[in-house]
């Protein structure tokens, strides 16, 4: 009975074709177009990728171009002939110092005079100072 | 009536034809299987059931029908889902070689592959012969005109130039000619040209190296560059900048035929530094004379002259022959049967063992090497690698002129640097052991070091003692011109005359340093070895004090800098608080 109603579906027709007919030709159809068109997106894109690695080996080629001009152009011997050529010499030892140094070093450059030009401030604060500190152990023992 | 007409009769093989049969029963299983398909639709009518046989045949053409379709839709989605991506990117340049850069240990370029293209040309598609040759001919000078006139004149695609670089293309490219097309190839180039032209080598068009570090490493730097990353040696371009700067200004100024620098790093063994003058453009090495592709630090012999009693004194206070304070005698010269060994500045006096190294007494070491003896001085000279090429990675590296034997005068000569011709390089591997507490150990190229154990060679004490004495002839010897401010810097001068057809000529000699600094501090402190010889001046003193002294003070005096050494007054001064 259950093969009998498959039998019918399957022999259903309509204008005289099998549905199932129908139904497979548009499948088709439908698989067909969508192949195309991801095959058509697919070489659209392997073009545009193929295109970016040859930009990209090339732009690579001219990195290295450049990196060798560079090193020919910043080469010791081309460097420090410009330099003498521009009156440029290497820092003689003596006017070299460390960060450590430069303690020792500026004293030299500071201003002498500056003591006797303000007597009277600095001795203010050195008058306050004694009594500042004298003043604590007498509040102290007036707290007592 | 064909043979092929189904209709015809044909006997089943085998039958009438033995001659099948004979040749093999396999081909007679053959015939008779391929007759048995021929006749089934007969046999199946004369059985009276054709639509069987008919069912069977086309099930089979089907079964055949999907398993060719199977496959087919098995094969696509494996191309489809499973094939490696991005494998057409692979191969984008033909020629490219398999070369990694080299870069100093900072980095810094000093060889690459570049692009460059082969000119090709179509003589059938070249409109006008006379005006390409002549429009070809202005952009690219350097053509040859008989291989461009022979290419053009041909019958088929040719290759003009080879080499062509960027701009030489594009120039070509510019005159929009016919028939001239251009291939990429891939070529070595060293960006620095002359500088450290002999140390870098080169390498051949096919990618192989040919000569120094390209020939040494050749190997590493293949694989190195198959992996596309770039392969470091061990020198310091600044360093080598410097080095080869204040050699190349020297040497031209006394009129010297050839100059050598070396600069290595005493506790490891890697060089920093190394120069050969006269040089040459690295990328035109064809054109480059035999006199300037020599590279004289691995591949000249000199007779080093007093820089060796380095050598003799050490020995004798490594075994203990003498101290410091020893007396020598030097107040007349010293016989050896008929020889009669002077000094070049004589004192006429008893010498200690420190006067005899600052005065470079030659007949003080050659009593040294007298009664030292010959196995004792054999032995260390071989642990000092005087004796054999030196151990490096380049292949250039030559065996020294060893003495053909070991008597006392020999051993005299030896004392002060005769009688041994030894390469640069021997003689800054021997120095570099005597300063870094006594151990020997292989130079390298490579940053890092060769990471070789290395022998012992001499005691620490000796080499301390060595380093003290090195400094002292700095200080109030014949090396004070090489004294570069706050870098105590130790070292030995050497002087030699050559040997000129037979005899040795005071016009035709080599001046000599080799140094250390700084030459204070514990054994394994930071410390590097400086050697200077100038080959032959010309022009003012021939003395290594006052020709290669002055170039090691220089270069230690710009290099301290870049080595991170602080300047620094000699530790008995009272040191200053920062």
């Amino acid at each position: 009975m259950i093969a009998g109603s498959v039998q019918r579906l399957f022999n259903w027709k309509i204008r005289g074709i099998r549905w199932i007919e129908i139904i497979g030709v548009v499948c088709v159809a439908a698989m067909v177009f969508s192949v195309y068109v991801a095959k058509a997106a697919a070489s659209r894109e392997s073009a545009t990728i193929s295109q970016l690695e040859r930009q990209i080996a090339e732009n690579g080629q001219r990195v290295r171009l450049l990196r060798a001009e560079v090193a020919r152009l910043e080469q010791p011997a081309r460097l420090e002939a410009l330099s003498r050529n521009a009156g440029l010499a290497p820092v003689n030892a003596e006017r070299e110092a460390d960060v450590v140094e430069l303690s020792t070093l500026k004293p030299l450059h500071l201003p002498a005079p500056v003591a006797p030009v303000v007597p009277a401030a600095d001795a203010a604060p050195a008058a306050a100072a004694p009594a500042a500190a004298t003043a604590p152990p007498a509040n102290a023992e007036a707290v007592r | 009536m064909t043979t092929q007409d189904p209709r015809a009769y044909r006997p089943a093989p085998g039958a009438g034809r033995p001659l099948t049969s004979a040749v093999s029963p396999w081909l007679r299983w053959l015939g008779e299987a391929v007759w048995f398909v021929e006749h089934a639709f007969e046999r199946a009518r004369a059985d009276a059931r054709p639509e069987e046989d008919t069912r069977v045949r086309i099930f089979l053409i089907r079964a055949v029908f999907v398993a060719i379709f199977g496959a087919l839709a098995l094969g696509a989605a494996h191309a489809a889902l499973l094939a490696p991506a991005g494998g057409r990117g692979a191969a984008h340049v033909a020629g490219a070689l398999q070369r990694a850069d080299l870069t100093d240990r900072n980095g810094a370029l000093l060889a690459t592959n570049i692009t460059h293209y082969g000119l090709y040309i179509d003589p059938a598609e070249v409109w006008d012969r006379d005006a390409a040759f002549r429009q070809i001919r202005s952009a690219l000078p350097r053509i040859s005109a008989t291989r461009l006139r022979r290419v053009l004149d041909g019958d088929r695609r040719l290759i003009a130039q080879p080499g062509l670089t960027p701009a030489e293309r594009q120039a070509i490219h510019a005159l929009a000619l016919g028939g001239v097309s251009f291939e990429p190839e891939d070529r070595r180039v060293y960006p620095l040209n002359t500088s450290a032209a002999h140390l870098i080598g080169s390498a051949d068009t096919g990618g192989q190296g040919v000569s120094g570090v390209e020939l040494a490493f050749n190997d590493p730097i293949r694989a190195a560059g198959a992996n596309g990353e770039p392969f470091a040696l061990s020198i310091d371009l600044r360093v080598q900048g410097v080095l080869e700067n204040e050699l190349a200004a020297t040497a031209s100024e006394v009129g010297a035929k050839g100059a050598v620098g070396i600069i290595a790093d005493a506790r490891t063994g890697e060089i920093l530094g190394m120069a050969s003058y006269p040089s040459y453009d690295a990328n035109r090495r064809g054109q480059a004379s035999d006199d300037a592709a020599l590279n004289r630090v691995t591949s000249a012999h000199y007779e080093m002259g007093s820089v060796f009693k380095s050598f003799t004194i050490a020995i004798a206070l490594d075994k203990g022959l003498a101290d410091l304070d020893t007396p020598i005698d030097a107040s007349k010269p010293y016989m050896i049967g008929n020889r009669r060994i002077q000094d070049f500045h004589a004192t006429n006096k008893i010498l200690s063992l420190e006067e005899v190294y600052l005065h470079s007494s030659n007949i003080g070491t050659s009593r040294l090497a007298v009664e030292m003896g010959a196995d004792s001085m054999r032995s260390y000279f071989s642990k000092l690698g005087l004796l054999d090429a030196a151990p490096i990675e380049l292949r250039e590296s030559a065996r020294p002129r060893r003495p053909r034997d070991w008597s006392d005068s020999t051993r005299a000569s030896m004392s002060f640097g005769y009688g041994i011709m030894i390469t640069p390089l021997q003689m800054t591997a021997a120095t570099v052991a005597l300063v870094n507490g006594g151990v020997y150990r292989p130079l390298s190229l490579r940053r890092g070091g060769a990471g070789a154990e290395g022998h012992r060679v001499i005691s620490p004490e000796t080499s301390t003692a060595m380093r003290q004495l090195m400094r002292a002839n700095v200080l109030r010897g014949s090396g004070g011109q090489a004294n570069a401010a706050g870098l105590r810097v130790g070292g030995k001068t050497g002087s030699a005359n050559k040997l000129v057809n037979g005899r040795y000529d005071a016009s035709h000699g080599i001046g000599s340093f080799a140094a250390v600094f700084p030459a204070d501090g514990p054994a394994d402190a930071q410390r590097y070895v400086i050697f200077v010889l100038i080959d032959e001046p010309s022009q003012g003193s021939r003395l290594g004090g006052a020709i290669a002294a002055p170039v090691v003070g220089r270069v230690a005096d710009r290099i301290a800098g870049f080595l991170n050494i602080q300047r620094r007054d000699d530790p008995p001064a009272p040191v200053v608080v920062p």
